[in-house]
């Protein structure tokens, strides 16, 4: 940095030309704060902004070219690969506008505070103010970059795929891929089979999440309530027997439930259910199947429920339940409004998280039944939900452009849960200016 | 919002680099597309210089593994040329392969069954071979399983099909037909004991009984399959779904049978007889000893039932750059010499004329008894429309357990076959 400290002249700068310093930024990133006389900053704008266009030009125009062609030689262009570079490139092209941006807005206010005869700072200042306000950025900066590659690239991947004609017989390297816009979308509400598979797949995605759910959790409320009443004993021992089918792995529990479950030879109807003469067909009836996984799902989810419950009744002041006493509450208006809304308030968030959990629950589906029991004229079975519908959609009859499809649309529902549940939560409100 | 913007530039600088190494890399691969530059140039001066090292990727299984490195180290003893091994699942090669192969990290050769062919080379990722003089070693099956649009996509090193194991303390002999199974079903299956075992609910089990009395998945002209002709609700078929139904709701076989629940009854001696593979054998021979026998599928209408054979070839990917010398190595692990290692070692049975009457397979009786069926069986069709089947006809046979009418049960598969085949992009 040799070049002389502008701040010892104490001229005032009432002719600086706020618009020229725009304009000369707005050509070339840097060159409007050389205008404001902020050499340094002028420097670093500009060899980031030459460094980019000679590293990356070729590859962004590249990149843009393979995003919207997707390839146009058989054999030769990769479609996918030229898919996942386009979207590099897309990601690269924002973050360059943004600093282009911010370059302009600032020559643009350095510009005016000269112009309103504010000194330059001297370049030891200048350095410390940036590092000053930039320390915290620098230090989340490299995280967050890596975020956008890891989340946001993969996701932005598996969008794209769902516009394009991806399936079997239309796969790279021996085929390009193209874009068909909302085709896939409007496949699956049209086409016979995909309709009938997708309404049924969706219907019970829903009932799935909120009938197994709901009784995971009024389950573990109503034992949370029943432990917690003081004239129980053993409140511990009988804590942690609750807790024991969450802390036995699910995988495990599941596939022993399925064993159980088997129609001949489990134990459910083998050694109890026949003692009353009856022959349940839990895994060969679709509406038996359900009825099973939802029993199961309430058996594995109330444990967690139960703790968190458990958890908060402790904190209910004990003097509210005084105050009812005197005013001659019965239980039942005791728990209305005093413990019911306690619970709710502070556990909330929580329970929406766990019908969204529900919602895209695989294991349990899979591994008890892998969806089936089959039903008549649909390519989904009968306990398939979304997301295990997918897998199969994926991975035995690749059909990748639908299972895209179908996982945005899960996606959007997952994603007005967790919208829901952030906005409930203080942890996410900010704070301070932005 | 200039806190905001602060952060947007840190980022911006590291993107620089990050984006410059991948822009690095792409310029690689766009060398390598074109043959141009570095390393891949020499390539061209004359493709069969030899190349240092040749990856192949194993099925994820001890003794085929130790089989392999045993006629490796061989073939590096002979031609210098390393052998770098990776164990991968076969049911994971082809989804692996397509991620790898394009970025230069997949296997010059890779094992895989048959029925994935048409699969594969629907989307490019394997390449046809020149097997030349070494073809006339295999069995016909076995070549006609590897052809696919009239060339031969691999060097074929096994071949498995399914028989009849049975227990020799609950029946004295194999049932030689239908008629005989029936009758050993109907006497032998009472209160938890099981006459006859299958996985009747599993397509590539129940086909047999539909290719009997005449069904048979795609029509088959001139060795190349046509998928608009499908033959599973023809009358032929039809009487088949109604024999596998019989089975079911006479309750001679458990409707949600799996190999778990067939092999625990077998192995108990509360099955006289299991229709099942040589995969089955070392389970069996633990538990039975020497009351376990094993045969040919029985005849239906005097001749023997068909059933689907597979044959695991090791392919040539596409990707590889050294495709002669791959070439060179699957001829090698296939040759005769080394397929009756590999017979000895992994326990497989080799799809070679010669070795089939070789005295090590005919001597034993298990053994020659799943080669018998080969010759009786016929290759699973390798088009890719096969994917779009097993499905189906696996939820087919669920509803002709639950007591469905057969002909109405097939029909409709035949229509969601059809409809999943057009749904598939074909």
């Amino acid at each position: 940095m040799p070049q002389p400290s502008p701040a010892t002249k104490d001229v005032k700068q009432k002719d600086h030309n706020v618009k020229l310093a725009t304009i000369l930024s707005l050509v070339f990133a840097g060159l409007g704060q050389i205008y404001n006389k902020r050499l340094l900053k002028g420097i670093i704008f500009i060899i980031i902004e030459a460094a980019f266009l000679i590293t990356m030009l070729n590859f962004i125009i590249h990149g843009v070219w393979g995003f919207i062609t997707l390839g146009e030689v058989k054999g030769e262009d990769h479609s996918i690969i030229l898919l996942i570079e386009g979207l590099v490139s897309l990601i690269v092209i924002a973050f360059a506008v943004t600093l282009y941006v911010y370059n302009i807005i600032d020559a643009k206010r350095d510009a005016r505070l000269l112009a309103q005869g504010e000194r330059v700072p001297s370049v030891r200042k200048q350095i410390k103010d940036a590092y000053d306000a930039g320390f915290p950025y620098m230090m989340v900066g490299p995280g967050l970059i890596m975020l956008v590659f890891i989340v946001v690239l993969p996701l932005a991947f598996m969008i794209s795929l769902a516009f394009t004609d991806y399936n079997l017989y239309n796969s790279p390297p021996r085929n390009l891929l193209s874009w068909v816009g909302f085709q896939n979308f409007v496949d699956l509400v049209s086409i016979s089979i995909w309709k009938k598979s997708f309404l049924n797949v969706l219907s019970w995605t829903i009932v799935w999440t909120v009938v197994a759910t709901t009784l995971q959790i009024a389950l573990g409320l109503f034992l949370a309530l029943l432990v917690n009443d003081e004239r129980v004993k053993f409140k511990r021992t009988i804590r942690t027997f609750l807790i024991l089918p969450w802390a036995v792995p699910a995988f495990v529990t599941i596939l022993i439930f399925s064993a159980m479950f088997n129609d001949t030879f489990g134990a459910i109807n083998k050694d109890i259910l026949s003692q009353f003469g009856l022959m349940i067909p839990w895994l060969t009836d679709p509406t038996w199947s359900k009825v099973a996984l939802i029993m199961i799902q309430t058996w594995l989810g109330f444990p967690f429920v139960f703790a968190l419950f458990t958890g908060v009744l402790q904190s209910i002041p004990r003097d509210m339940y005084e105050a009812a006493d005197v005013d001659g509450g019965t239980r039942l208006q005791k728990f209305r409004f005093i413990t019911f809304p306690h619970i709710m308030f502070a556990t909330a968030p929580l329970l929406i998280m766990q019908y969204a959990q529900n919602f895209n629950n695989f294991n349990i589906i899979y591994l008890f039944n892998e969806g089936g029991p089959a039903v008549r004229g649909q390519n989904a079975g009968g306990t398939d939900i979304l997301i295990s519908w997918v897998y199969k959609l994926t991975f035995d009859t690749n059909n990748y452009n639908m299972a895209a499809a179908i996982t945005i649309i899960m996606g959007l529902v997952v994603s007005a849960f967790a919208f829901y549940q952030f906005r409930k939560t203080a942890a996410y409100k900010e704070e301070g200016e932005m | 919002m200039k806190k905001f913007l602060m952060l947007l530039l840190a980022m911006v600088l590291s993107v620089g680099v990050l984006a410059a190494c991948s822009g690095d890399n792409s310029s690689d691969g766009d060398e390598t597309a074109e043959g141009g530059s570095g390393d891949s140039g020499e390539s061209t001066e004359g493709e069969s210089d030899k190349p240092d090292t040749l990856k192949i990727w194993v099925n994820d299984d001890d003794k085929q593994v130790e089989a392999i490195t045993k006629i490796t180290d061989k073939y590096t003893e002979e031609t210098g040329i390393n052998i770098e091994m990776n164990r991968i699942s076969m049911t994971d090669q082809v989804e692996k392969l397509d991620l790898d192969g394009p970025t230069g990290n997949g296997p010059d050769l890779f094992f895989q069954p048959h029925d994935r062919l048409g699969n594969l080379v629907v989307r490019g990722l394997a390449e046809p071979v020149d097997l030349g003089d070494a073809k006339d070693g295999f069995t016909d099956t076995a070549i006609s399983a590897m052809t696919y649009d009239g060339d031969i996509w691999g060097a074929p090193a096994v071949i498995e099909t399914y028989g009849l194991f049975y227990n020799k303390s609950m029946i004295d002999k194999a049932p030689e037909t239908m008629d005989e199974l029936m009758t050993i079903a109907e006497e032998q299956t009472s209160g938890g004991n099981y006459g006859f075992l299958a996985e009747l609910n599993n397509f590539y089990f129940a086909y047999p009984f539909f290719a009997g009395p005449g069904g048979y998945v795609f029509g088959k002209e001139d060795g190349t399959y046509d998928v608009n002709d499908i033959g599973l609700d023809n009358e032929g078929a039809v009487e088949g779904a109604g024999n596998i139904q019989t089975f079911f709701t006479e309750g001679y076989i458990p409707k949600e049978v799996n190999p778990d629940i067939m092999n625990g009854l077998f192995n108990d001696g509360k099955a006289a007889v299991v229709m099942t593979g040589p995969w089955s054998r070392p389970g069996y021979e633990e538990a039975l000893g020497d009351d376990l026998g094993a045969a040919p599928l029985p005849k239906a209408n005097g001749e023997r039932m068909q059933s689907f054979v597979g044959v695991k070839a090791w392919m040539l990917s596409s990707f590889s750059e050294n495709k002669e010398w791959a070439t060179d190595l699957m001829k090698f692990m296939t040759n005769e010499e080394n397929a009756m290692t590999y017979y000895e070692m992994a326990g497989e049975i080799p799809p070679r004329t010669a070795l089939l009457e070789d005295s090590a397979i005919v001597e034993d009786p298990i053994t020659a008894a799943f080669a018998e069926q080969t010759n009786y069986g016929e290759p699973m069709p390798s088009v890719p429309a096969m994917q779009q089947v097993w499905e189906p006809a696996g939820n087919a046979l669920q509803f002709l357990a639950q007591g469905d009418d057969p002909k109405a049960v097939m029909e409709e598969t035949v229509q969601i076959i059809k409809d999943q085949i057009a749904a598939s992009g074909q």
